[in-house]
């Protein structure tokens, strides 16, 4: 058997691509499906053939670094590097709806009334559930820190005790903006104002839900022995991308909640 | 007393949590044996017979489904003419 004589991975050839990119053209042409003629079977196929592909995708990621033993630093650092940029790239997705925030409210129109909060908006009290939303996403980047020091300093139990606790607080944040959502006094369809409000707030909540969908993962990972205290790059991504979502939120409570009213 | 009763505290915590997680075995070794065996077989594949099958059904919803919007974007782009 022939052997690699670098430090590298050399994937074997996966199906995985073809089928990410078709469930894309599945869920795209299954939203015109559904504007156009009220049809929701392509999407539902687009949704379903997605769901399929990431979980196989990274299904083989878990099999070719703990368990075929792929992830060499090199590699490690290359996966670094790529959850990164990934990051960057979600930050600048989020640029865009806080520019268009802060374009209709520095200068509000005359259709506005000519100020901001616009006339006959009235909204939320940021230091109700806004502000206990706040504390529940710092309180949940603080148990994050707890785990990955627990398992840094091997501590399996602490380990799964806090990210038990992050997923919750998590949960807790999702669970509350839909309550707030379904109890708001404006919708979407209110002006400018509901717009960048739902817009943004809408794709942090679901950043939120994708994040802790990250790391409940983590948390099955941890269980069944994966991670060990000196290589765990999962977590630390999933980490990473937690408190991307955390910070997010401080940008749209200070401007959108506090700021905008 | 009070020693006494965070002490009480302390153990019911830990056989709380330790008892619920004695089912977990450390089962990687098993799982690197599994996926290092030289058997030619591509990593998506290699974890057994669900493995296949949950390609194939993937494969088959995918490739299939695509036909569905070729087929709708043939009938959208000659539209019917109108008497």
């Amino acid at each position: 058997m022939t052997h690699q004589m670098h430090a590298y991975h050399m994937v074997n050839p996966s199906p995985w691509p073809l089928t990410g990119a078709l469930s894309a053209l599945l869920i795209t042409s299954g939203l015109m499906m559904w504007f156009h003629s009220n049809s929701i079977f392509l999407l539902v196929l687009g949704l379903i053939t997605n769901i399929l592909t990431m979980f196989q995708w990274w299904r083989d990621i878990i099999r070719e670094g703990t368990f075929q033993g792929h992830h060499t630093p090199i590699v490690q650092k290359g996966l670094r590097y790529g959850m990164i940029l990934f990051i960057i790239s979600e930050v600048l997705f989020f640029t865009g709806f806080f520019w268009a925030f802060y374009h209709s409210s520095l200068v509000p129109t005359t259709e506005l009334g000519g100020y901001w909060p616009p006339a006959g908006i009235k909204p939320l009290n940021p230091l109700e559930v806004p502000l206990l939303n706040t504390a529940v996403l710092l309180a949940s980047g603080v148990s994050v820190t707890w785990a990955h020091h627990s398992i840094l300093e091997k501590d399996r139990i602490n380990a799964i005790q806090a990210l038990i606790v992050t997923i919750s607080l998590g949960l807790y944040f999702t669970l509350l903006q839909i309550m707030e959502y379904y109890e708001s006094p404006f919708t979407i369809a209110d002006s400018v104002y509901g717009s960048t409000f739902f817009m943004a707030t809408g794709f942090h909540g679901f950043h939120v839900i994708i994040g802790s969908s990250f790391l409940f993962i983590c948390l099955m990972r941890q269980l069944k022995f994966h991670f060990t205290s000196n290589h765990h790059f999962g977590f630390e991504a999933a980490a990473w991308y937690w408190h991307f979502v955390d910070v997010v939120w401080l940008f749209l409570y200070v401007s959108i909640y506090w700021w905008g009213s | 007393m009070l020693q006494n009763l965070l002490a009480l505290r302390q153990i019911t915590r830990r056989t709380i949590s330790t008892a619920s997680l004695r089912q977990f075995e450390n089962k990687v070794p098993e799982k690197q044996k599994l996926f290092q065996e030289d058997n030619g077989i591509p990593v998506h594949l290699k974890g057994g017979i669900a493995d296949a099958v949950l390609y194939r059904a993937t494969m088959l919803l995918t490739i299939g489904g695509t036909a569905y919007p070729i087929y709708l974007l043939a009938m959208a782009s000659f539209p019917k003419k109108q008497i």
